[in-house]
């Protein structure tokens, strides 16, 4: 522990004590960390009435215009007001020019990894770099999508690539999504409600604009039309206003200027997929979908659903359409495969990963196992097929019971399961009723790949709202930041 | 080229605004006049009312009206009846969410706004303390949303049908307000009544004088062509915005025909000559044509295009409605011929 930080003003940060995990904005001695210096000011200016004064004016723009996401519960869906903290995230220049490299690095070898598979006759598969049956028996590999070809090869044109920092403020990569990463909205429109209720902050910090994503998602979509074409049909598919992120699905869909469409709008005729207007069918050349593989068509995979199109997989056969992001990329999500990506940089790029991962064991590995479940009681262990938190132990949070019954589940199904060195999640101050606390947080960036990549700025903080808690994730109660890439300072 | 299902959303949109402002007018009416009528003549007010707006089979679901308070909540809060305030309020919020994508952001805020306003939502027939404050709230709400369709959003198809949604609504509850009027339960016509529950005493008092007769208030709602709410002004809008809606709709057609035809029957005489003999059952038959006329519209929005056959051959017997996971809560659409009723039997999505 260390002694409190020095306030000058109304005392939200007097109190201040970073918890043992980096703090992004105060070194281990107390001392505000040159990034932060002219934030923290400004946050001593303030009062805990002042503060509560922003959080309010922000809260209403998010209710106003209804940006709100659903937390399910075991009956029925209830619409949450989206919640941002006022204290946001910096990222100095250097630091995320460093960063930007490490995820395009990344989400390249991941590409080419998906390409390899599904149209490559499975080149890494074959030297070994990955095994065979982990792949095959992947909940994410999709065996309908071997031979579908992907203009530039490029499968995963949407990344949302999760990031922490470790104790020593390392960035670590901690899961990646590269089927339908969802949060690119709220970045857009943190920053809206930041840039209204905070103008002032934003006076002395170069920040880097993110208004440009509809443009960069757009001529991304563009760049995958069939044969290249000049002006495609370009559609966001969702599966309608019940699902949680429905309300990013439409702000995609206004921001690039192109069509919100449901499966019912949609038919395919003739291996073509075509909308139904009131003056008839009109052609389709690129889907980006918001809605999973299993759903995406009734013929070919769940016979019950209705939120797809019926024959949009004898289209993408015929290459008359692309579907964004392709089908069949959950296999790299896979938690199981999530250990490998380092050697998939390695073998495709021929350069050492330029963000780690964070230190896993495969359970399928008797050794790794019997280490791992060991001390399972100081690590985290997660199911390969989970996202967004759930089924997720962590150890020193676990009781006996907890430990045991992980331990019996993990060898009975070793390949269900990855387990991991804790990561102590970096904080930054957030608001605590009348102070700034130190909260946990990780960072979601987002890749787009087309015929080029390109790293949007920035990218989704979620905070941990709850004192000492590792969970982000908004369905369980974590919240956000807006997130800032400093531009580099000119003398 | 618009998307059927945005035409749809957009053209019930339409219909819920209007319903919503009428509905919060008439209820207003209601109260005011409730209050120096006693006994029998409060109920048979409250039960014209509803004729009004037919809701009558929405009323059996409910009981017989025995309270001022439970005509209110019915009127207003009551999330179970599709022809109350808060039903259509909760339309026009989720038709424009469906579309949110297309239309003027300050829209959809102005109608999330007014969603979220209302103080009792989620607690039928609850009725909120302030009646007053929250009809004119509802009405002034209406009135914003309608200034951002007129003067903030693109004169596209969009556009188009939420006009002829309206106007299909508007007239229909005019009719349907002169022909529960021709059969009042008290045996009188009341003109003042016909032209307050059309917001058109004043423009009638400018015109006419102020001591209106019942047969010329009649003539007045339904021929007046500066009027906004006369059967004949709503008729050329929704005929204008037929027409705007271009060649390449053929499925249109019918309805851009038939909205010619009634219009021209009020035009020519045809329909007042009628009434003189047998009002209500003229008045009775125009309704019908009104219905058919919105079924029309909505036939003409949603076949699309013999496709259901391509549809059709990818869909195995016996798959249609199974249930699919959590996440697909399939929204009812707008259940088929019954588009065609009067209000609050339309095409209900609640």
């Amino acid at each position: 522990m260390v002694d409190p930080v020095p306030g000058t003003g109304s005392g939200l940060l007097d109190r201040y004590r970073p918890v043992g995990a980096f703090d992004e904005a105060f070194d281990a001695d107390g001392s505000v960390r040159p990034t932060y210096s002219r934030i923290v000011e400004r946050f001593r200016e303030l009062d805990a009435g002042e503060i509560r004064r922003l959080e309010k004016l922000v809260a209403d723009e998010f209710r106003r215009q209804g940006i709100t996401f659903t937390v399910y519960s075991e009956e029925e869906g209830t619409e949450r007001i989206w919640p941002m903290d006022l204290f946001p995230r910096l990222i100095a220049a250097a630091e995320w020019d460093e960063l930007a490299r490490g995820l395009s690095q990344r989400v390249a070898a991941m590409n080419s990894f998906l390409a390899d598979l599904y149209t490559g006759g499975g080149q890494a598969i074959a030297d070994g770099v990955v095994p065979r049956w982990l792949v095959v028996s992947s909940g994410g590999f999709e065996r309908n999508a071997v031979g579908v070809r992907v203009p530039h090869s490029a499968h995963c044109n949407i990344a949302g690539i999760d990031v922490v920092r470790d104790a020593g403020g390392r960035y670590r990569v901690l899961e990646d999504n590269l089927r339908n990463p969802s949060g690119i909205s709220y970045v857009i429109e943190n920053r809206a409600a930041m840039a209204k209720a905070c103008s002032w902050l934003f006076y002395d910090h170069p920040v880097q604009p993110t208004e440009q994503y509809g443009q960069m998602l757009r001529s991304t979509l563009e760049s995958m039309a069939p044969g290249g074409e000049g002006d495609p049909h370009i559609v966001v598919l969702t599966p309608g206003i019940f699902n949680s992120a429905y309300f990013e699905h439409a702000f995609l869909a206004r921001s690039m200027g192109v069509e919100l469409v449901e499966g019912r709008d949609l038919v395919v005729d003739g291996h073509s997929v075509y909308t139904r207007t009131i003056e008839g069918l009109v052609k389709v050349d690129v889907i980006y979908r918001r809605i999973d593989d299993d759903f995406l068509d009734p013929v070919a995979f769940r016979p019950g659903s209705t939120l797809g199109v019926p024959g949009l997989l004898s289209a993408l056969r015929a290459g008359t359409v692309t579907v964004c992001n392709a089908l069949g990329n959950g296999v790299v999500d896979d938690k199981g495969v999530y250990p490998y990506v380092p050697d998939l940089i390695r073998y495709y790029l021929g350069a050492e990963p330029i963000i780690d991962n964070v230190t896993t064991y495969m359970m399928w590995d008797p050794d790794q196992r019997s280490e791992a479940l060991g001390r399972l009681d100081e690590l985290v262990a997660k199911p390969v097929g989970e996202s967004g938190g759930y089924g997720v132990l962590i150890g020193p949070h676990a009781t006996e019971q907890q430990l045991d019954e992980a331990r019996a589940t993990i060898e009975a199904e070793p390949r269900g399961w990855i387990v991991q060195e804790l990561v102590h999640l970096s904080t930054l101050p957030s608001v605590a009723e009348d102070r700034l606390e130190p909260r946990h947080l990780d960072l979601r960036p987002f890749v787009l790949t087309g015929e080029r990549t390109q790293v949007f700025p920035g990218g989704l903080t979620r905070v941990a709202m709850r004192r000492g808690s590792l969970i982000v994730n908004s369905s369980q109660g974590g919240g956000s930041k807006d997130t800032w890439v400093l531009a580099p300072e000119t003398p | 080229m618009i998307l059927a299902r945005h035409a749809e959303a957009l053209l019930w949109t339409g219909r819920y605004l209007e319903r919503a402002e009428t509905t919060s007018r008439c209820l207003n009416y209601a109260a005011n006049s409730i209050t120096h009528l006693r006994g029998d003549e409060a109920r048979a007010e409250g039960e014209l009312m509803v004729r009004t707006l037919g809701l009558q089979e929405e009323l059996e679901a409910v009981g017989p009206l025995e309270s001022q308070p439970q005509l209110v909540a019915f009127l207003l809060s009551d999330t179970d009846n599709p022809g109350s305030v808060v039903s259509a309020v909760i339309a026009v919020r989720e038709n424009l969410r469906s579309v949110r994508d297309r239309i003027p952001i300050e829209l959809w805020e102005e109608a999330n706004g007014l969603y979220l306003r209302f103080p009792f939502l989620g607690h039928a027939n609850a009725p909120p303390g302030g009646l007053h404050e929250v009809l004119l709230m509802v009405r002034r709400a209406c009135l914003a949303v309608s200034g951002i369709l007129n003067e903030g959003m693109r004169r596209d198809e969009g556009h188009a049908f939420v006009v002829v949604g309206r106007m299909l609504e508007r007239s229909i509850f005019t009719v349907g307000l002169l022909e529960a009027s021709h059969s009042d339960a008290r045996g009188v016509m009341d003109a003042t009544r016909m032209l307050r529950l059309t917001s058109s005493l004043q423009a009638y008092h400018r015109q006419h004088g102020n001591a209106p007769d019942p047969d010329g208030v009649v003539r007045y709602l339904l021929h007046a062509p500066d009027l906004p709410r006369s059967v004949l002004s709503c008729l050329s809008r929704a005929g204008e915005g037929l027409t705007g809606l271009g060649a390449n709709a053929p499925a249109l057609d019918r309805a851009r025909r038939k909205a010619a035809l009634l219009r021209a029957r009020l035009e020519l005489g045809e329909v007042e000559e009628a009434m003189a003999s047998a009002p209500v059952a003229t008045l009775q038959d125009f309704s019908v044509q009104l219905a058919g006329l919105a079924g029309d519209v909505h036939a003409g929005i949603v076949p699309p295009l013999a496709m259901a056959t391509v549809q059709a051959q990818y869909v195995r017997p016996g798959q249609a409605g199974e249930p699919g996971h959590a996440g697909e809560r399939a929204r009812p659409g707008p259940g088929g011929s019954s588009a065609a009723g009067g209000p609050g039997h339309a095409g209900e999505r609640a």
